[in-house]
């Protein structure tokens, strides 16, 4: 029989119960620590699929600054995340741009968008016309 | 006088763009809001993460679109704004000395002025690392400006020294952007930063946290090649042979906030140690009479939603004294931090609202407590207390008639 624990931080609310599992062929056999049920929601949800908000920027041209904030209208699975950066590290937006517009729909195959979460306004000097701006592959 | 106006607010970020509604909701006709940079918003604009509002807006915004949705509510009002403008001095009697690319410089008097700087980040200097002085070490903020606004990563292999929640954002957006974060190393022996942090920002991404250390040497001429790690004992110096170096190209730091009060003191507003901002009272009026307070630059809130709340505080009361209907009442009532209270705000009582406190406690207890006021004979009960997490809670003027002398907080085990 595989058996396996696991420790959450249940983070539904402030108070951040420390919750330890024991999994038995991947099935939950018992659970500690937790104060409330939504604990035991919380952790199925992890064990189940991981889900996170993503916010991070996008590259654009014509406007005040390098970067326009963005980030997923729902929480996407966690292991996509990195996938999800890499592929908007690919785009480049241009300026005026409003908030809420969406810049991927359906990112990388789930049903949430990436949109914009603030306005930029075009500008005749953009400061991003700087020659070295260090790409971020580069890094 | 150059300008005229009934509430000026000093700042933009979420305190003082709150401020500036709300005194123009409370009826202050003229409202005047300075900001020393090109656009509104302060430091929301480069806190590209969710949490932002939770309980003010019932909403999980992210720090611009909180901005937006404050700075979309003011276009809707005749609110000035001047961007691009530093306020170089304040006196007493609030005139306030500014100078912009426009005007030059240039005098308001106004009725009354609600204080929003905010913050800024405790430098490497305060905090004394011995060793070289290369590029690489930066503030957590600064970083986040960086990455967030101006798309430079600051490095690839970085240290983070201090658990504070801008580290740990950082941590995880660095991580993110394909840097590599070697460790968070915090010299208290409890999280300086909130525990949703800690989970989303380092577990997700299994970056260690080691409590009760510190970096003691920064090595590296020209650039950070890497840094000495040590453990701390309880008086919080380093363990001598618990060293260990860790190569890195870059250390970030987030030791700390402190609010932003030159301006303050040049206005004659007492300052306290116990916040290092203002003392104020309930109303959220400094010792200065007319000149209110709000946000970090009154105390470092964990939560844009305690710094909204003190800003909507401030500015009713600064339109209220701006328009006459400010009573002197009764002399206010000093409140003292008693057991196990680091940090409390406001300092003072004066009888004109419900009282809203903030409170911070000195040490973790993760065994249930009581909040005592006394000599009220007042108890509130919570699950823990924890320094890393302010709590909140508001006793009714009913409640408080009765006070005569200085009101003691303090945190006991139930
Ligand atoms: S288990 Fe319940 S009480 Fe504990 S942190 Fe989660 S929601 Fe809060």
């Amino acid at each position: 029989m595989n058996v396996e624990k696991k420790h959450f931080t249940c983070v539904i609310c402030p108070l951040g119960c420390e919750i330890d599992v024991e999994l038995q062929n991947g099935k939950v056999v018992s659970m500690e620590g937790n104060k409330c049920q939504k604990g035991e929601e919380f952790v199925s949800q992890e064990l189940e699929e991981a889900m996170r908000i993503l916010t991070t920027t996008v590259s654009i041209k014509g406007a005040k600054w390098a970067m326009l904030p963005v980030r997923t209208d729902k929480p996407i699975p966690k292991r996509l995340l990195s996938k999800v950066i890499e592929q908007l590290a690919t785009i480049e937006l241009h300026a005026p741009v409003r908030m809420y517009h969406v810049i991927v729909k359906g990112i990388a195959g789930t049903d949430a968008n990436v949109v914009a979460t603030r306005n930029m306004k075009k500008v005749n000097h953009p400061k991003n016309a700087k020659k070295d701006l260090i790409s971020r592959k580069e890094g | 006088m150059d300008v005229e106006a009934d509430v000026i607010v000093i700042g933009s970020g979420p305190a003082g763009l709150t401020a500036a509604l709300h005194a123009h909701e409370s009826g202050a006709r003229n409202v005047l809001l300075l900001e020393r940079e090109e656009e509104l918003g302060g430091i929301l604009k480069q806190c590209i993460h969710n949490g932002f509002g939770l309980e003010q807006f019932k909403k999980d915004y992210t720090g611009p679109e909180y901005a937006e949705r404050l700075i979309e509510e003011l276009e809707k009002t005749n609110v000035q704004c001047f961007l691009n403008t530093m306020v170089v001095s304040l006196s007493p009697d609030r005139t306030i000395t500014a100078v912009s690319p426009e005007k030059g410089v240039f005098h308001i008097k106004s009725r009354s002025v609600v204080l929003a700087m905010g913050c800024r980040e405790r430098p490497r200097s305060s905090i004394n690392i011995p060793g070289t002085r290369p590029a690489g070490v930066y503030t957590a903020g600064v970083a986040q400006r960086f990455v967030n606004i101006d798309g430079y990563l600051p490095g690839k292999e970085v240290v983070i020294l201090g658990s504070g929640d801008i580290g740990l954002i950082m941590a995880r957006r660095l991580t993110l952007e394909g840097a590599r974060v070697k460790g968070v190393y915090e010299i208290m022996d409890y999280p300086g930063g909130l525990k949703r942090n800690i989970v989303q920002c380092l577990n997700d991404f299994d970056i260690p946290l080691y409590l009760s250390h510190t970096v003691t040497e920064i090595q590296g001429k020209e650039r950070v090649e890497g840094v000495v790690v040590s453990k701390v004992d309880q008086k919080m110096n380093s363990i001598s042979g618990s060293e260990q170096s860790i190569p890195c190209d870059t250390l970030l730091l987030s030791v700390g906030l402190i609010p932003e009060n030159e301006l303050s003191k040049e206005a004659g507003v007492e300052l306290t140690p116990i916040t290092k901002g203002p003392v104020t009272t309930e109303t959220m009026e400094t010792r200065v009479p007319g000149i209110f307070s709000c946000g970090n630059v009154s105390t470092v809130f964990d939560l844009v939603d305690y710094v909204a709340e003190t800003g909507m505080i401030a500015a009713g009361n600064a339109a209220r004294f701006a328009a006459g209907d400010w009573k002197k009442g009764r002399n206010p009532v000093e409140i003292i931090p008693g057991e196990n209270v680091r940090m409390l705000f406001p300092q003072r009582y004066s009888f004109k609202d419900d009282l809203i406190l903030f409170v911070r406690s000195a040490k973790p207890i993760e065994k249930p407590v009581n909040i005592e006021l006394s000599p009220l004979g007042m108890r509130l009960k919570r699950l823990y207390a924890r320094p890393n997490e302010m709590i909140r809670f508001k006793v009714s003027r009913d409640k408080l008639k009765a006070v005569t002398g200085p009101i003691e907080v303090s945190i006991t085990e139930r």
